[in-house]
């Protein structure tokens, strides 16, 4: 009983470094998400717009013949409609993008910070010392530092995945990041440099899975924020290959949706 | 050697999309309305990100060879559901069905392998799609047996 006690205090405590205080919950490999329905259509980011209309369809009985992939595709369809609608004037100029200029693909040139934390396949959540935890995306094999120890961002230019703040919020780890240089988003839109990310990470109820609710500001682009959400499924045994041969295509066709 | 085009389900063409978007979109290059089937020999499989790579000799009716390229999904989305680096070795007869560039090339975007014992190689999301319709089914079962 005294030991039981004794491990309640222990567990209760605060360990040194912020970067720690509740990151056992969420530290290690977390991989695809899990094999369901709503897992799958967020395997990349969806919004409530999209689970909501998915689940209505999945539940209407008159959808039973229907295959899945049509009910999916009518959900991303009001979802899209939902972005777009979010979307600024400027924004709209280029949106969609076509997807024969995605520079990722005719340049190999790695994702920005709007796509890159959307990524599929692992994200490996570790601390680095006292005030640092990285986030390691199998994607690219990109890697951001998350500083937790409040040091205002430091002068200098923009940069791909931007600069990144964290603080927990219980057993939750938010994120703020700024300086973030204008770039394409996984929505096919452009963002400006203006543009700033709160993620919040929280690790469900059961241990299974790992939740991101990311909201998006940026004047240019945005003419309100845009929440998107994203999940992972806890799988330790993931290990993160290298991404080391990435080749352009040898023609690409403009104009085809994806 | 002139493909076999076959039909697709749109379930089947969501879920092809949808794995080879990881690392680009698939839609620029690969045409997923059509279908093409090759049969040759390997000569490599490269199990590399961000998609995996494998070269197949292909002999035409005229006895020319024409090395044939198949990209599948990334190393990261293939070792998810078991694939190694021995899942396909070189010198190994593979019939590959894929999708067609929009180009006329020599090469595909996988959709389904038959090897020489006639077992078959399907992709990670075509494997997880078998999940998904059998929680379709308990949704269903469930929303019958509410009062």
């Amino acid at each position: 009983m005294n030991r039981l006690l004794a491990l309640s205090i222990l567990l209760a405590l605060p360990s040194a470094g912020a970067a720690q205080a509740p990151l056992q919950t969420l530290e290690g490999m977390w991989s695809n998400p899990p094999t369901t329905i709503i897992g799958s259509a967020c395997a990349f980011y969806c919004t409530d717009v999209l689970i909501d209309r998915l689940n209505a369809l999945v539940d209407d009985p008159a959808n039973d013949r229907t295959p899945l992939g049509q009910l999916r595709a009518d959900a991303s369809a009001r979802e899209r409609a939902f972005i777009e609608s979010r979307l600024t004037a400027a924004a709209k100029e280029t949106y969609p993008l076509d997807p024969a200029d995605d520079p990722g693909l005719l340049r190999c040139e790695p994702w920005g910070l709007a796509r890159q934390m959307f990524a599929p396949h692992q994200i490996e959540i570790r601390g680095r010392g006292r005030d640092e935890i990285e986030l390691h995306y199998g994607e690219w094999d990109a890697r951001r530092i998350v500083h937790m120890d409040g040091r205002p961002r430091p002068a200098g230019p923009a940069s791909l995945l931007g600069y990144s703040v964290g603080r927990w919020e219980g057993a939750t780890l938010v994120v703020e990041t700024s300086g973030v240089a204008a770039n394409l988003t996984g929505w096919r839109s452009k963002h400006s440099e203006q543009v700033r990310v709160t993620e919040r990470f929280t690790r469900a109820a059961d241990g299974k899975t790992l939740n991101l609710v990311a909201t998006f500001a940026d004047p240019w682009s945005l003419r309100a924020p845009l929440v998107l959400k994203k999940i992972w499924a806890w799988s330790p045994t993931s290990q993160i290959a290298p991404y080391d041969a990435c080749e352009p295509p040898a023609s690409v066709k403009r104009g085809v949706a994806p | 050697m002139r493909g076999r085009v076959l039909s697709l389900t749109l379930l089947a063409l969501v879920v092809s999309i949808r794995l080879a978007a990881a690392h680009h979109s698939f839609s620029a290059v690969y045409d997923s309305k059509r279908s093409v089937t090759v049969t040759g020999v390997v000569t490599q499989f490269r199990f590399v990100n961000p998609h995996a790579l494998l070269s197949l000799e292909v002999t035409d009716k005229d006895g020319k060879v024409v090395t044939w390229v198949v990209e599948f999904a990334g190393r990261l989305n293939l070792s998810e559901v078991g694939w190694t680096a021995d899942s396909i070795r070189s010198g190994e007869k593979l019939t590959v069905t894929g999708n067609p560039t929009h180009e006329p090339l020599p090469r595909l975007s996988f959709q389904r392998i038959v090897k020489a014992d006639g077992s078959e190689l399907r992709p990670a999301a075509a494997q997880r799609n078998d999940a998904l319709e059998e929680e379709r089914r308990e949704r269903a079962k469930r929303r019958t047996q509410q009062p």
